[in-house]
């Protein structure tokens, strides 16, 4: 696929009308999108329960739209639980999954009612001998790949070889440890990781019973489906059917759990900016967009991530540009080098698969305003589907 | 069909069926639930955790209030720590020799709004002439409370959340600040079974402060998982022994009618069972 696509000038009339009604920069939230993502994901990991990973897209329709699906949440923060809380989802179905907290962390998760929490190492643990009656942990393992843009392995995690230990250690501190959980890595390229987590932990699983008679019950498979950016990506149901085989190894009783957030998230967002200034510098023509690195773009830093975007013009000719933010720092470039018609001041320029770590790491820098997100069918599709799964 | 499930343990809890809500406040950071349950009627929930219902209530309000008062003899002066619901109130105002009773709550909102939803709780206490109700912190009003009490019964949420600081060493002490020379001291201390560090820890706190420290019990249906322990800390060893007959005498003086308490119950509420006595003895 091409970074850029150019489309005719008539095709921009949605984004036209979203803007003239809306300002920009702007990014609009497709609940239809989460909706068929959702079920996409579901039929690839069939008996797999998911839990959103909110921190990709921590926006009220998308909470609403995935629980009203019917899927858990993954939370990681106290500001997370709070936006569940407005959404009124399930305490029931939610799990803590930062595997660094304070006290005070670990007491704002129980009172929303959140009892799953994730550890991987001895000073987390013993955060929970005063909640060990009421708290269930999974215990992270570290499995590091080589083929992830973003390996999470080398921040979190304990060593294979330790997790006996620390299960033996819970278990003396009389906490309750229910399962293991991992991260294969983030938009993966392959689910080779994936299959070699779950090789692995399913024989930590046996050892651990053969050794102490412990009875682990939930593997968590964490995230990293990919979603389609510049580079071609494997469809899902082929990127999950070596992890459904590898599933299979494991007893029956193993409840298994994944935490996707950017594959039900990103295709479900567009930018919208608008060229906002435009200037000629050497052989280049620079344009000055309403939103930036700084802003939805934000992913382009943070989450190493580059996004198919759409210009509309009729014009044929092409000459070299350049696509920047719209704040003082010299760094805010989206695109550089690139070759397209040329635009003028009040163009509209679309960002795709943009509902991933976009906003969610967007800043304020400069004071200027945050995109906007503006949720479209809301509600309707969801409860379809609800009733269809309900049958 | 609505359910509510109880989230106070990870791996074991109750639901309830929720036939209609009356109120639910999930601003503030919290989560507050009034609801109609067939079998236990009015039902509150905050956090994720049953505070009352109105069909088992009293087991609870009865013990907290005719234990300490009975054994006690002649109170005239009692302190409410917490209590919103007015439940403890309803049970201290039916005591004649009872002269003054003050209660603190640490929101006014949670009186009004248990006066319009468990009205039954309260019964009409809240306008008897001897109470007097404090908006504060209940740990805060000991600490500043120059006046003393027969009998301190404090009725906290779990101490994860706004009654954490109703567990604190510096709560009990000043408690103590609080007690005229046979006052006693009685809090709710959870489900030993399920929370035996509970038990352990407030006897703990309670020991370098009292002379005499004990728990009693009475098993609460919605407080799941087995009998529901009562500190009890006073000075005088004596008011924890007294036999069946003083108590049955002191009861049929009083004419009352209870549903859970009597003299009986009175008296065999202090034998605990042998894994909280070992939890106990383990710690000295």
């Amino acid at each position: 696929m091409n970074r850029i696509t150019i489309q005719s000038k008539d095709k921009a009339a949605f984004y036209q009308q979203m803007v003239e009604q809306h300002s920009s920069p702007l990014l609009i939230l497709d609940c239809d999108q989460l909706v068929d993502q959702f079920n996409l994901l579901t039929r690839a990991l069939p008996g797999v329960e998911l839990y959103y990973a909110i921190k990709a897209l921590p926006h009220p329709a998308a909470i609403q739209t995935l629980d009203a699906l019917g899927a858990g949440f993954d939370i990681a923060t106290t500001g997370e639980i709070e936006l569940l809380r407005e959404q009124g989802s399930r305490a029931r179905h939610t799990i803590h999954t930062h595997p660094i907290k304070r006290d005070k962390d670990i007491r704002d998760a129980l009172r929303f009612g959140c009892t799953t929490f994730v550890i991987d190492n001895i000073w987390e643990l013993e955060k929970f001998v005063d909640y060990r009656h009421r708290v269930g942990l999974l215990l992270r393992i570290s499995f590091p790949n080589p083929n992830t843009p973003i390996d999470l392995s080398r921040k979190f995690g304990c060593r294979e070889d330790e997790a006996p230990l620390l299960i033996q250690k819970a278990q003396s501190l009389g906490l309750h440890i229910k399962g293991l959980s991992f991260h294969a890595g983030s938009q993966c390229a392959d689910s080779s990781n994936h299959v070699h987590a779950i090789n692995q932990c399913a024989k930590i699983i046996d050892h651990v019973y053969k050794d102490s008679g412990k009875l682990l019950s939930v593997l968590d498979i964490g995230g990293g489906f990919p979603v389609e950016y510049i580079q071609k990506t494997m469809d899902i149901e082929t990127f999950c059917a070596p992890i459904n085989l590898a599933l299979q190894q494991l007893p029956e009783h193993i409840q298994v759990i994944a935490e996707p957030g950017r594959y039900l998230s990103a295709p479900a967002m567009k930018a919208v900016s608008r060229v906002m200034g435009k200037a000629k510098r050497g052989d280049s023509c620079w344009y000055y967009l309403d939103d930036g690195i700084y802003g939805s773009y934000s992913g382009q830093l943070f989450d190493h991530t580059t996004y198919p975007l759409t210009i509309f013009s009729d014009i044929n000719a092409k000459e070299k540009a350049v696509l920047a933010g719209p704040t003082c720092d010299s760094i805010d470039v989206i695109a550089e080098d690139i070759s397209m018609p040329p635009l003028s001041i009040g163009d509209i320029v679309v960002g795709h698969q943009m509902g991933a770590y976009t906003s969610a790491t967007s800043t304020h820098f400069n004071l200027f305003d945050k995109a906007k997100i503006v949720a479209i069918n809301q509600s309707i599709k969801s409860k379809e589907n609800v009733i269809q799964l309900n049958k | 069909m609505k359910t509510y499930a109880e989230t106070l343990y990870d791996a074991y809890g109750q639901v309830f069926a929720v036939d209609k809500i009356y109120f639910e406040n999930k601003t503030d950071h919290q989560h507050l639930i009034i609801f109609e349950n067939a079998k236990f009627g009015r039902v509150m929930a905050l956090d994720g955790i049953i505070q009352t219902t109105e069909a088992d209530e009293f087991i609870y309000h009865e013990m907290l209030t005719h234990v300490p008062l009975m054994a006690h003899g002649n109170v005239k002066r009692v302190l409410i720590i917490g209590g919103g619901d007015g439940g403890m109130l309803r049970e201290v105002c039916k005591h004649a020799s009872v002269e003054h009773i003050t209660q603190v709550e640490i929101d006014h909102q949670v009186v009004d709004m248990c006066k319009e939803f468990l009205p039954n709780h309260s019964a009409g206490a809240y306008s008897d002439p001897r109470v007097n109700i404090v908006i504060d912190d209940g740990a805060n009003f000991v600490r500043e409370c120059a006046e003393q009490f027969d009998v301190i019964i404090s009725d906290s949420t779990d101490p994860i959340g706004p009654g954490d600081v109703l567990f604190t060493s510096d709560f009990y002490e000043n408690c103590k600040k609080c007690l005229s020379e046979n006052g006693i001291l009685v809090t709710q201390n959870g489900v030993a079974y399920m929370q035996l560090d509970e038990v352990t820890t407030t006897a703990k706190r309670l020991q370098s402060f009292f002379k005499d420290t004990s728990f009693y019990s009475a098993a609460v249906p919605t407080y799941v998982g087995g009998i529901m322990t009562f500190a009890w800390a006073s000075n005088n060893p004596a008011l924890r022994t007294l036999t069946n007959e003083v108590i049955a005498q002191r009861f049929a003086e009083l004419s009352i009618k209870t549903r859970y308490y009597n003299p009986a119950i009175h008296v065999a509420s202090f034998a605990l069972p042998q894994y909280i006595l070992d939890a106990l003895a383990a710690q000295d």
